[in-house]
């Protein structure tokens, strides 16, 4: 993204010096291009060849001369941006600044999005686990229900018949958590390959990374309390004598 | 000792399973329950430990109304009791030895245990060399002694036995019916539902006839 700082029309060249420096000196800055009042207006002429004559019958040169700053790709969702462009303004010589600040808002609003997306998901995929973990602990407790019951009739507690199956859950949800940091491992190494190029800016704003160690540590452990309270649910309502009867 | 006080059993209205049924079994009892199909010798069973519960009507054992122990606390009244069931409950995906040693391994106890009582359990019922095998590869009579092999194995206060010899030869019935005999002179309650009126008249001290639900005779010999 570039940002053009145009200055006045009459500025000495020392102040065009001080300005060329200061845009060297920030670390947001990629590279500067001074852009004279006669080259302004070859570009314009360019660009716009009918328009020439207009430009022709003025008596002055409308083309302010102005700098044109490039920004390095990582710097570009950095919270400095407006910073930066503010200190700019207040130099002295640098009559406008031009940028879009539309893209910068779009790309911000963009990576917020990106990251909602990233919470529905993770929520979605949460409660998915859950339900499938408590099913299959469901078709588990139902195929074992003959044992249940006469673990119950010759005086199991409820404890002793319920652990075999929150071990189930718990090993279930553990290894369920091992697998998909297996496959984030895959993903983070297989995706960059195939999308890294065509990704340019967005690349940095997604910047794919592998979680630290006590995030991964965080994934299993919430993997084996899924698993547990999963199997919690459906064993609850098996256990329960029948009163009917 | 067990005690019923005016049970009422009703599953589905208008009969009554089981109609204001009061009786008294002693510590020690050898206690035949009879009477014709449907009369309600099951129901009777499932009331005593607690599978079912009466209409209305009270149940004490052991000093303690059983329908007052909260769910978690059952445990305590079942570890009291061995029961046969009539259709022997057996698990069919694991082998005769695991199906008697369920009962020890609830306790906790030690393996080398579990293998000597397990063992001890089957050979009164005949069945040792049989216990490596599953209950399917069994004949019904051999199941209802794997059965009977559960029921005893944890030397329990009370044996619940329904129709324990129904599927049993003569001889076979009389053998088991000699081991609970054996078992009530150690002190166990044993209480037997059959139909068998050969074993009644061999073994009976206290008899119970049923008939639709109600207690119609109670009889000692
Ligand atoms: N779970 C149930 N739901 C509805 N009715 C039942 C249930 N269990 C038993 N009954 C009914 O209660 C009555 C008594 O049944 P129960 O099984 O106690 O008889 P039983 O004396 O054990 O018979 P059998 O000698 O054939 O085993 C029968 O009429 C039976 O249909
Ligand atoms: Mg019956």
């Amino acid at each position: 993204m570039a940002i053009v700082f145009f200055l006045e029309k009459d500025i000495p060249e020392d102040n065009i010096t001080v300005i060329e420096e200061q845009l060297k000196q920030s670390d947001l800055v990629l590279k500067t291009k001074y852009i004279s009042t006669e080259k302004a207006r070859e570009i314009f002429q360019e660009k716009f060849p009918d328009l020439i004559a207009i430009v022709k019958n003025l008596d002055i040169n409308p083309f302010p001369p102005s700098f044109e700053a490039t920004l390095k790709e990582n710097s570009i969702t950095s919270n400095k941006v407006s910073g930066f462009i503010d200190m700019m303004q207040n130099t002295a010589g640098v009559e406008d600044v031009q940028y879009n600040q539309d893209w910068v808002e779009r790309i911000k609003s963009f990576s917020r999005l990106a990251k909602a997306i990233g919470f529905f998901l993770g929520g979605i995929l949460i409660l998915a686990s859950f339900l499938i973990i408590s099913n299959v602990i469901k078709l588990n407790v139902f195929s074992r229900k003959d044992e249940i019951e006469i673990l119950q009739l010759s005086g199991g507690t409820n404890m002793f018949i319920r652990i075999p199956f929150l071990a189930e859950g718990t090993i279930l949800g553990l290894l369920g958590g091992v697998l998909s940091l297996f496959m984030l491992f895959v993903l983070i190494r297989i995706l960059p390959i195939y999308l890294g190029s065509s990704l340019g800016v967005f690349s940095e704003l997604i910047s794919f990374r592998y979680l630290s160690f006590s995030q991964c540590g965080g994934v299993i452990t919430g993997g084996a309390v899924i698993g547990f309270i999963g199997s919690l649910s459906s064993l609850s309502r098996f256990l329960k004598p029948k009163n009917i009867n | 000792m067990i005690e019923l006080y005016h049970i009422w059993k009703q599953y589905q209205r208008p009969h009554w399973a089981l109609s204001d049924i009061t009786l008294k079994i002693e510590k020690g009892d050898f206690c035949f329950v009879t009477g014709p199909s449907g009369s309600g010798k099951t129901t009777l069973l499932k009331i005593i430990f607690r599978e079912s519960f009466p209409t209305q009507g009270q149940i004490i054992i052991d000093n303690r109304n059983i329908l007052k122990i909260p769910n978690h606390k059952i445990y305590l009244l079942r570890r009291k009791m061995g029961i046969v069931f009539q259709d022997f409950r057996l698990l069919f995906h694991k082998k005769v030895f695991d199906n008697v040693a369920i009962v020890l391994n609830i306790l906790g106890t030690p393996r080398k245990k579990v293998r000597r009582r397990v063992f001890n359990a089957l050979r009164m019922v005949n069945l040792h060399n049989k216990m490596w095998e599953y209950p399917s590869h069994l004949s019904y009579g051999e199941q209802q002694r794997v059965a009977i092999a559960r029921a005893v194995v944890n030397n329990p206060d009370i044996i619940l036995a329904d129709e324990p010899t129904g599927n049993l030869d003569t001889e076979l019935a009389f053998e088991i019916m000699s081991l609970f005999k054996e078992i009530n002179r150690q002190g166990t309650t044993v209480i037997i539902c059959t139909h068998d009126r050969e074993l009644i008249r061999n073994f009976g001290q206290k008899i119970l006839f049923l008939y639709k639900g109600k207690l119609l005779r109670k009889e000692s010999l």
